[in-house]
């Protein structure tokens, strides 16, 4: 009896690991510590002496850029016209042109055709 | 008076040539590969820049494979990891031209080179819609590719919840500069 009791509570345990696994949740970049912390000319310098090698670095690593707010888009905004942050939901932010920000984002890539760094799911820091 | 002509033929074609790009950084790229009656296989990038060229119809544009995003956090993971190898390559895009591009008509046709997981596709004949208001291009259109045009591997065990035959629609919202 106490075997089956055994065998029971195993097979839940596997279904819950099992259930965690496939429906597990998304990274939540708002709340990951930024592995790399830089100033958005810092950063494009990197990209202007070597693309690739600066993109494998930071490729889906979540970093914090500042600089200053060059143009606002309807989904997010451009730093120092040079890395251009996604928000998932900027209807809430308060910010201007010419503004100093730091931005906490997950990198996911640079665009050639435009010479820009982009990041995604990306929040305001504020200090 | 020959003089004033030239001038003005010079400041002519400095406003043509300073008017004739229309980009979008934030372009939407879905696609779908799912199969009836199995988990949806979607996924959508907002991030995606796109480039026309009005003088001659050419056309550019850039996604970034991580950008991406699926409802299910493990597909997502698999998609970057064993489909579409992002971490090797992170970027996928499409080069062409607007086939008899006018400004004029609001339906065309784009052909040109599809580029992703690192192979090279040419597409032909893909009609796209244009809406031209003011300072703003609206295109928008959808194709279809195989997997195997780009040597994604599907492996056997989920062969038959993922599709072969993958359902592209793209949405760019592309602004004077």
């Amino acid at each position: 009896m106490k075997k089956w009791k055994l065998i029971t509570l195993a097979i839940i345990i596997f279904a819950f690991i099992g259930f965690n696994y496939v429906f597990k949740d998304h990274r939540n970049i708002n709340k990951e510590a930024p592995e790399f912390k830089l100033n958005a000319e810092d950063l494009t310098t990197e990209f202007q002496i070597n693309p690739e090698k600066s993109e494998t670095k930071y490729l889906n690593k979540t970093i914090s850029v500042s600089g200053v707010i060059s143009e606002i888009d309807k989904s997010g905004v451009t730093i120092s016209n040079q890395v251009f942050c996604v928000f998932d939901d900027k209807a809430k932010l308060e910010i201007k042109h010419n503004q100093n920000i730091n931005i906490k984002g997950r990198f996911i890539g640079y665009d050639d055709l435009l010479e820009i760094i982009k990041l995604d799911q990306c929040s305001i820091i504020n200090n | 008076m020959k003089k004033i002509f030239y001038i003005f033929l010079l400041l002519l074609s400095y406003f043509i040539q300073g008017q004739s790009k229309y980009i979008t950084k934030t372009g939407l790229i879905s696609f779908e590969a799912s199969v009836p009656s199995f988990e949806e296989v979607t996924a959508r990038n907002n991030a995606v820049t796109a480039i026309i060229n009005t003088q001659n119809g050419e056309f550019a544009s850039l996604a970034l494979v991580n950008g991406f995003r699926f409802k299910n956090a493990l597909m997502e993971e698999h998609f970057n990891e064993n489909y579409a190898e992002s971490s090797e390559f992170p970027k996928t895009t499409f080069k062409g031209k607007i086939i008899e591009f006018s400004l004029k008509s609001n339906e065309y046709k784009i052909e040109g080179d599809l580029t992703f997981h690192g192979k090279t596709k040419s597409l032909k004949n893909i009609p796209i819609k244009l809406e031209i208001i003011d300072n703003e291009i609206i295109m928008s259109g959808n194709f279809e590719v195989k997997t195997s045009d780009f040597e994604v591997k599907i492996p056997k065990i989920v062969a038959n919840k993922v599709s072969e035959l993958v359902k592209v629609n793209f949405l760019f919202k592309l602004i004077k500069k």
